[in-house]
Parts: structure tokens; C-alpha cells; sequence
């Protein structure tokens, strides 16, 4: 079995699994896990299931089980469309179990930090996932659009939770929800918080990235949409939502983001041609729908939100994976170019139509008590409310309506192939799921009620039923298809003004800022690199000179006097003089020849005249060691040149310093070495305290078993240091190898 | 002594700035060992005792501070690692650019750019 | 430039480093030296040979190739030493036998955990500094036998 196969069943095993395992856990009545992780910051690895992970784990893993089976069909199809290797589909599957976790430990997580680390892994595997195409170039952008507005939003999440670990001193959440006042700090934490999470679910103005996002593999659209990245956002809105509510205006905020959302996402699913564009537009306005109600701020809104989400991943999901298996069918993307497939593919029409159904809100599927809710929350909140919901639930409709219609009705436009049935099992699946739960709504009651419950804090009741009477729900509903069904005939009408209003969207949208801000990005990184990087000694001569320039300073203004000791030369500090001497000539001796071997003798000079320096400081360890290393960095020195050929060194040799170089050099030179005389004599000159560490060591080094004082400080008393030392040497050296090794292209 | 000491890091420090200024990749090489040059002596200089090397002590006796020359070791083992590393960066520019001239290297560098830039014009 | 001469020297060279290598590195802990200078010294004495007789040679004769081998071994010693008693919760880098408690002797070799870290050292030294002249010496034949 080839590694991808051997993932593709891992990855459907682990999702059925956990999708189990989350199910019997939630049955149970939930359950925690608490292991200490960075004890000094107060982080743990918190996780509990409660009612809102439960959710959202079971839909991270069932509907990652429905995509992982589906990719088992598809993939293949894709890789072999393209001409890549079946190989290649390791990464799919790698990305997409990835995500699968991080959605489980994010929205199981307890503590805010934990909570942040699975919020950005959710990001680095949508990139990966975006990008999986990555010959594409458009495919690219798309990941590293996806990956710019959520990773960069990612960082206003951290800076939110730590203001608030600053505030309540915690960093588990359940405490800190308890505790949430609405004060500044608080508010602004929340803010940052809110906007982090409508980034992640693609809504207005940020949505821009999720269209893009959908030329990823129908799998990884799929999931993306329904239970993974975009469920995250809401999911986090879900989880803050006791801290959100105490902030006054933000609730209002966020519904008028749901409306834009709604309107948004409406009016371009409505216009576009591409199917997975058509979805993708759709998403944004559904998940405008949750942030909407979550923005009501009431324990019904509350409610419904939960069963929003839980029906809308089940239908967009299986609405993608039925997108895919059509363009799989018949090599078509586009709503104009297809038509009639209700004849060759009656199976997927019908779940297809089901799935859709369910979306609109159409009764005898879930859909239609997510809507019933909906409305109901709406409607308590006032009658401009019910009016907003009304024409979004009546614009959904009215797109996929237009979707389903223009697939499978009308003249037969393509010839479709034979779909493997693994294409077309996971759409049935979820379409039949979300039939069974529009008679038997109990265990979808049970779960949106528990997730209601742990977003509200307080016992919220979800009953779902169908009820025979002209309750105001009712009343709405039917309006909604009664518009929904004049949209869809009078197409001709409004036509022209929804493409209108796409185009101004296109023109003056969001995405144009974002486009114009990496430009400005680019081109102030490539500003840097011209000032900073590309010369070299611009560089460190704008470090040496300000610092001396600052010491200076600092000698001028502290005053010198009594600071600075001359100290004495005792009889046997003679030969320590001239050594110490010699290596100054040395160095300076180093700065004039022209050929590079003299260079490198020089250098070597200087080198072994300090260890001899180092013998008389009493420190022969330290003058074995400078003699070994100055031997072996004399001999690479000769070594390297004799690599090179003469030309190239000559070169070098005659090259003449320009005019303002000629100054400018020996000036920073001279002004180094000022500020590093100061300094070192200033340090030198400090009386020595009492006390030392010094004989302290030397008392403990019997202790150690060890006679040398200082190699029992390197191997024992400061062991890490030397482990540490250590490990750079082999890092750098590791480097060499490397860089030695690799030809020139 | 103390301003000896001091006088002697000071010009071999310069002298590793002045050539780390050097267009000339090998010289900014020997300059960055020059500077790391300076700062082993600076430390080693810092001990609060000299004496008898502390190896086998005996009691009374006055000992060099062992602790500056632990710290000294580790200095020196890391500067050499850069140094080599350094080395074998320079030999490495020269294998893909044929020069070791940071002058040289940056005109290419903006040769380069300016290409690229004309090609996605022409994309 | 590489004669009889040289190349006869080089041969003779090359044990007594070796075993003078082998004296810094176990007689750190009571005498002059340790890991790194061990290993210093021992991989100037590989370079010598590099230098008589030309890389395809020495890879011949000696192990050059398990360098790197060589250098993760000893990497692994040292970390070993020092986080293995984490597991019956010592402090890291905690050195057997401890104070006061009796210590073996080989001939005027004591045995030490602190020497083991310290044979950790030389060996990554002396694999990485082999390692690096390979590397620089395979450069240098393959550009002069293209």
C-alpha cells in the first residue's frame, strides 16, 4: 500500500474515531483533561468536552470522516487530471488530519494560550491546503491571501487573551468568562477577539479571501467551509461570548456584520457562473446568519445559531462534494455550461437537491427548524430584525435555487461520465442525515441546546417541531418561499443590478486594500533590504559609530574623575606586557598587507601571542585551547584561499580604496577602538569585591571529583552552558558541511 | 596594567572594525576573529584574581579566577564555530558568484533584480 | 609540494597524536585540557593527512565517512549525560558518583559521568572538524578533476 492510500485510511480511521469518541464523551455528560504545560507562565493543556465543543468536534470529525472518504475517489481523479504523482497526495492527507486535530484541541481547549496554538495550526493547514496545487500561480495567491488575513488577524487573538491574562491574572478560560466585567481593558481584549474571529469567517469586509480560497481540492472547499477554518471563527464567538456581551456596542457590531455579510455573500452568489464561487459566496452569507444571531444577544439567538451551524456544515458540505463529483463527471466548473444532469446522475441530483433544500430551509429537512429558530429570534428583537432575515432567507433560497436548477433541469448541455460511487456515497450520506433530522430533530435539539447552554451560561430550551398554525415563524417562512420563488422566476428584472453590484464590489471592494497594502508591504521590505542589507558595511559601520558616539556621550556627562585606575606593573607583569603588546602590533599588522596568506600568518601571530598572554594570566587551559584553535582556523584560512583560484584573490589584493572610503574606514576604526578603551577600562578599573565566586568553585571542585577547577566549571558546575556551546559548534559545522558540499547551480 | 589591557583590546578591536569595513569578504572574516579576539582578552582580563593556574589548589595558595576562563573557553569555542562557518560561507558566494568582493556582489545583486523585474514586466 | 617526506611524516604523526589526544581528553578532569582541545588536536592530525595524501586516499585508510556519525554520537553522549537524570528526578547535568561517595579508578583514570560528557565533546569536535575537511578537501579535488 502506498504511503498516500496508507494516510487516506489513517485519516479516515482517526475521523471515525474521534467522531466516537466525542460522541460517547458528550453522551456521558462530557469530560476533561488538565496536564501541566509551561508551569511558569501558568499555561496548562486544558481541554474539556463540553456542550459547544461537542458541536464542533463532531462535525470536525464526521464531516472530516464524509471528506476523507470522498477523497479517496477524488483525489486520484485530480492528481491524475493534472499529471502528478499519486505521491503527492500524502500532503493532502497529512494537511487535512492536521486540521482535523487542530479544530478538535482548539475548540475542546481550555486555556487561552493552548487555544491560540490551535487557532494558527487551523491556519498553516489551510495554507497548505489552499496551496495544495502549487504548479498554480493563482492558487498560491489564494493561500497566501487566506494565510495573511487569518494569520495576521491570528495576532490581534493573542494580543486580546493576554490583555486579558494581564487583567484577570488566568490564563484558563472558564474563570476568566466568570469573571468578565466591562471594563477597558476587557473591551478592547473582546474587540481584538471578535475581529480575529470574523476574519476567520470570512465576513465582510474580510471575507474577500474566502472566494479565493475555493481553488483548493472540492475536499479541502468542503471542509473549509462546513466544519473547519470558517466554523472556527464562529465557533470562537461562540466560546467569548459571555466576555462579548459585556461590552456595550459590540453585539450591535456584530450584527451589523451580518447583515453586510448576508447582503454581501447573497447578492454574489446570486451573480456568479463558477460553481464553487456560487458556494463560497454562500458561505459568507450563511455565516453572516450566525454572527447575526449570535449578535442579538439572547438565549434563543443563542440556540439558534448552534442549529445554524450544525445544518449548514452538513449541506454546504455535501454541496461541495456534489460540485466536485459534477465537474468529476464532466470536466465542467460552470453554471452556463451545464444543464440536465437530473437524467444521467439521478442519485446526486436528488441528495444534491436534498442538501439544497435543507440550506433553503425547506420543511421536511433540518434546514427548515434552523430557519424556524432563526426567525423566532429575529422576531423578538423587533420587526426590522425579521425583516433583514427575511430577505436573506429569501436570497438564499433564490441562489440555490438558481444552483440546483441550472445543473440538473433544463436542456442537457455535456455529456456527464460514470461517477465512482465513493464520489456520490457522501452526499447521500448527509443529505440523508439531514432528511432523518427534519422527522427525528431530538439529537440535533440535544446538541444545539448543550452548545446554546455553555455560549449562554444558563439552560436555554431548544424544542423543534412542526407546528400546523399561523405562528408569525410560520408567516415568515412562507413569505420567504413565496419570494424566493418570484426572485428565481424574475430573473430578467434584477439581473443587471446584482451584476452591477458585483462589479462595484469587485472594483471598490475590500480586496483592493488588501492587494495595495502587500504592495506597499513589498516595497518597503525591498527599501530595507536596499538601506540595510545590501551594503554590508553601512551596516556595522551604523552600529559602531552611534555606539561609540553614545559612550562618549556617557563619558562626557558621568565624569571620569576617580573612575578610572592606571593600575601598576609589578616586576613579573613585564613578559605579560610585551606578549599583550605583540598582539596589538599583531592586529594592527593585520590591517595593512595586501596579499591574503599574510593576512592569515598575521592573524595567527596575533592569535598565539594572546595565548602565551593567557599562559601568564594563569589560565593554561585557556592557552591550549587558543593554540589548537588558532592552528586550525590559520590552516582553513590557507586551506580556503588554496581553493580559490589566484585571480580572484589578486583581485582583492589591488583593489584600490575610493577616496571617501579612505577616510571614512580607519575613522570608524579609530572610533571603535575609543569606544572600546573606554569601556573595557572603565570595567577593569571597578575594585574587585570581597567576596568571589571564585573561591568558592575552587573549594568545590574536590567535592566533584575533579582537580582542574575549570574544566570541572565547564563538564559539572555550569554544565548546560558547555551543553549549549555544544550544540552551536555542531550547528555551525553541520553548516559548513552543507555549504562546502552543495555544487554552484 | 589596567590601561595597557585595555589600550591592547581597544587596538585590536579597531583594528577588526576597521577591516570589517573591507569590501574584501576574507578580510571582513579575519576582522570578525580580530573583534572576537578582543572580546576573549576583555574577559579574560575581567577575572577578579590572578595567580597559580587552579588546577590542584593547595590551600592558601593564590589562584586565577576559574570562572572567567570557563567563560573565556566557551567565548572562544563559539568564535571559531562562527569563523569556520564564516568560511565556508565566503567559499561558498565564490562557487556561485566567482568573486569575494561585497562591491562586486551587489551590483550583480542589483543586476539581477533589475532582470527579474524587467521579465515580470514582460509577463 | 607533497613528497616522500611529507608523506612519510605524516604517517608517523599520526598514532602519537592520537594518543596524545586521547591523554588531554582523560586526563581533563586532573590536568591540563579537555573534550574540545582532545578534539581539536586529533582532527589536526586527520587534516595532516589530508594534506599528504589527498582526500580518495585518506578515505581509504581511515573512517572519515562515520564523521558525522561520529558527531551526532557524540552530541547524543553529552545530551545523555545530561538530561538522563531528569528521569529519577535529579537536576540536570548531575554528575556520578556524587560528592563524597567512592570513586573507580583505572590505573590514574578516575571514572566519571563528567568524563563521559567530556568524551561527548571531544567526539562531536572531532567528528565535525573531520567533517568539515572532507568537505573542504572533496571541494578542492572536484574542482582540480572536474
Amino acid at each position: 500500500m502506498t504511503p498516500s492510500r496508507l494516510l487516506s485510511l489513517g485519516g479516515v480511521t482517526l475521523a471515525g474515531a474521534g467522531f466516537v469518541a466525542l460522541l460517547a464523551v458528550w453522551l456521558l455528560g462530557g469530560g476533561a483533561v488538565d496536564l501541566p504545560w509551561a508551569p511558569t507562565l501558568g499555561s496548562r493543556l486544558a481541554f474539556r468536552v463540553d456542550g459547544l465543543a461537542a458541536l464542533y468536534g463532531l462535525l470536525a470529525t464526521g464531516i472530516g470522516l464524509a471528506v476523507f472518504v470522498y477523497a479517496r475517489a477524488y483525489l486520484p481523479i485530480h492528481l491524475a487530471h493534472q499529471g502528478r504523482p499519486e505521491a503527492h497526495g500524502v500532503r493532502l492527507y497529512a494537511f487535512l488530519l492536521l486540521f482535523l486535530v487542530s479544530m478538535v484541541g482548539l475548540v475542546t481547549a481550555q486555556d487561552v494560550i493552548v487555544l491560540f496554538v490551535f487557532w494558527d495550526l487551523t491556519a498553516i493547514a489551510s495554507y497548505y491546503l489552499i496551496g495544495f496545487d502549487r504548479q498554480d500561480e493563482r492558487d498560491r495567491r489564494a493561500a497566501l491571501m487566506a494565510l495573511l488575513v487569518t494569520g495576521a488577524s491570528a495576532v490581534l487573538l493573542l494580543v486580546g487573551v493576554l490583555i486579558l491574562r494581564d487583567r484577570y491574572g488566568t490564563l484558563a478560560i472558564d474563570p476568566i468568562l466568570a469573571a468578565a466585567e466591562g471594563d477597558r481593558a476587557t473591551s478592547t481584549a473582546a474587540v481584538l477577539i471578535a475581529v480575529a474571529a470574523l476574519a476567520k469567517s470570512a465576513q465582510a469586509p474580510l471575507h474577500f479571501w474566502l472566494p479565493r480560497a475555493m481553488v483548493a481540492p472540492t475536499p479541502v472547499s468542503a471542509y473549509l467551509h462546513s466544519a473547519a477554518m470558517v466554523a472556527a471563527g464562529v465557533f470562537l464567538l461562540g466560546r467569548f461570548h459571555p466576555l462579548l456581551r459585556e461590552v456595550p456596542g459590540l453585539l450591535e457590531g456584530l450584527v451589523a456584520v451580518g447583515i453586510a455579510s448576508m447582503a454581501v455573500g447573497g447578492v454574489l452568489a446570486l451573480t456568479r457562473d463558477e460553481l464553487k464561487q456560487i458556494l463560497a459566496y454562500s458561505t459568507v452569507a450563511q455565516y453572516g446568519y450566525v454572527v447575526f444571531l449570535l449578535g442579538l444577544g439572547t438565549a434563543a439567538s443563542a440556540a439558534a445559531a448552534s442549529l445554524y451551524v450544525l445544518v449548514h456544515a452538513g449541506a454546504k458540505c455535501a454541496l461541495f462534494l456534489s460540485a466536485g463529483a459534477v465537474t468529476a463527471a464532466t470536466g465542467e466548473n460552470r453554471l452556463s455550461r451545464l444543464g440536465g444532469l437530473a437524467r444521467p446522475l439521478p442519485v446526486l441530483a436528488g441528495a444534491t437537491g436534498l442538501a439544497g433544500a435543507a440550506l433553503a430551509a425547506l420543511p421536511a429537512t433540518a434546514g427548515f427548524f434552523a430557519d424556524e429558530l432563526f426567525f423566532g429570534a429575529a422576531l423578538e428583537r423587533g420587526a426590522a430584525f425579521a425583516a433583514v432575515a427575511l430577505a436573506s432567507a429569501a436570497l438564499t433560497l433564490a441562489y440555490i435555487g438558481r444552483f440546483w436548477t441550472e445543473i440538473f433541469l433544463g436542456a442537457r448541455a455535456v455529456e456527464a461520465d460514470r461517477l465512482p460511487a465513493l464520489l456520490v456515497g457522501p452526499v447521500v450520506a448527509l443529505a440523508g442525515l439531514l432528511l432523518a433530522a427534519g422527522f427525528f430533530a431530538a439529537p440535533l435539539a440535544r446538541l444545539a441546546r448543550d452548545a446554546a447552554e455553555t455560549t449562554w451560561r444558563a439552560p436555554v430550551d431548544v424544542s423543534l417541531a412542526y407546528h400546523l398554525d399561523a405562528r408569525p415563524e410560520n408567516l415568515l417562512a412562507l413569505a420567504t418561499y413565496a419570494l424566493g420563488a418570484v426572485l428565481l422566476v424574475a430573473r430578467r428584472w434584477w439581473w443587471p443590478a446584482a451584476l452591477a453590484a458585483a462589479r462595484v464590489g469587485e472594483r471598490a471592494g475590500p480586496e483592493r486594500l488588501y492587494h495595495g497594502g502587500l504592495e506597499l508591504l513589498n516595497r518597503l521590505s525591498d527599501r530595507i533590504h536596499d538601506v540595510e542589507v545590501r551594503d554590508l558595511r553601512t551596516r556595522v559601520a551604523a552600529v559602531l559609530v552611534p555606539a561609540s558616539v553614545l559612550v562618549a556621550l556617557g563619558v562626557a556627562v558621568t565624569g571620569a574623575a576617580g573612575v578610572y585606575t592606571t593600575g601598576s606593573i609589578a616586576a613579573d607583569d613585564v613578559g605579560l606586557a610585551l606578549v599583550l603588546s605583540l598582539a596589538a602590533l599583531a592586529a594592527l599588522a593585520a590591517t595593512f598587507p595586501r596579499h591574503h596568506v599574510t593576512i592569515a600568518l598575521v592573524l595567527a601571530s596575533g592569535g598565539l601571542s594572546l595565548a602565551v598572554a593567557y599562559a601568564f594570566f594563569g589560565a593554561p587551559d585557556v592557552a591550549l585551547v587558543v593554540v589548537a584553535v588558532e592552528t586550525m582556523l590559520g590552516l582553513a584560512l590557507l586551506g580556503v584561499f588554496a581553493l580559490l583560484p589566484r585571480r580572484v584573490l589578486r583581485r582583492e589584493a589591488r583593489v584600490p580604496t575610493s577616496g571617501r572610503r579612505r577616510w571614512r574606514d580607519p575613522l570608524v576604526g579609530v572610533a571603535s577602538a575609543f569606544f572600546a578603551f573606554v569601556l573595557v577600562w572603565s570595567a577593569l578599573s571597578r575594585p574587585a569585591p570581597d567576596e568571589s565566586i571564585a573561591a568558592e568553585l575552587t573549594r568545590l571542585a574536590p567535592e566533584a571529583h575533579a582537580a582542574d577547577v575549570v574544566t570541572a566549571v565547564l563538564a559539572d558546575f555550569r554544565g548546560l552552558d558547555t551543553l549549549v556551546e555544544i550544540t552551536v559548534l555542531a550547528v555551525a559545522l553541520l553548516g559548513v558541511g552543507a555549504l562546502v558540499r552543495r555544487r554552484a547551480a | 596594567m589596567t590601561v595597557l589591557t585595555a589600550g591592547v583590546v581597544a587596538v585590536i578591536f579597531g583594528s577588526g572594525a576597521y577591516l570589517l569595513l573591507k569590501p574584501d569578504l576574507f578580510r571582513v572574516v579575519v576582522g570578525i576573529v580580530l573583534v572576537s579576539n578582543a572580546a576573549t582578552l576583555a574577559l579574560m582580563a575581567s577575572g577578579l584574581s590572578r595567580g597559580d593556574p587552579p588546577i590542584a589548589p593547595g590551600a592558601g595558595a593564590e589562584v586565577s579566577d576559574p570562572l572567567v576562563q570557563a567563560m573565556t573557553l566557551t567565548a572562544i569555542v563559539i568564535g571559531f564555530g562562527v569563523a569556520v562557518l564564516l568560511l565556508a560561507l565566503v567559499y561558498r558566494i565564490y562557487t556561485s558568484h566567482s568573486t569575494v568582493d561585497l562591491d562586486e556582489l551587489s551590483q550583480a545583486e542589483a543586476r539581477h533584480e533589475a532582470e527579474l523585474e524587467r521579465e515580470q514586466v514582460e509577463v | 609540494m607533497t613528497g616522500v617526506l611529507t608523506e612519510a611524516v605524516a604517517r608517523l604523526l599520526l598514532a602519537p597524536s592520537l594518543i596524545l589526544a586521547a591523554a588531554i581528553l582523560v586526563k581533563g578532569y586532573s590536568d591540563v585540557g579537555d573534550g574540545f582541545t582532545a578534539g581539536v588536536v586529533a582532527g589536526l592530525a586527520v587534516l595532516l593527512q589530508y594534506a599528504a595524501f589527498g582526500y580518495r586516499r585518506v578515505e581509504r585508510v581511515l573512517p572519515v565517512r562515520a564523521a558525522v556519525g561520529v558527531a551526532l554520537a557524540g552530541l547524543a553522549l553529552a545530551l545523555a549525560v545530561a538530561f538522563v537524570p531528569l528521569l529519577w528526578g535529579a537536576e540536570a547535568v548531575t554528575h556520578y558518583p556524587r560528592p563524597a561517595e567512592h570513586v573507580v579508578h583505572v590505573g590514574t583514570v578516575e571514572l566519571l559521568t563528567a568524563v563521559a560528557f567530556d568524551v561527548g565533546v571531544f567526539l562531536l569536535v572531532l567528528g565535525m572538524s573531520v567533517g568539515a575537511v572532507d568537505a573542504f578537501a572533496r571541494a578542492a579535488g572536484e574542482r582540480r578533476e572536474p
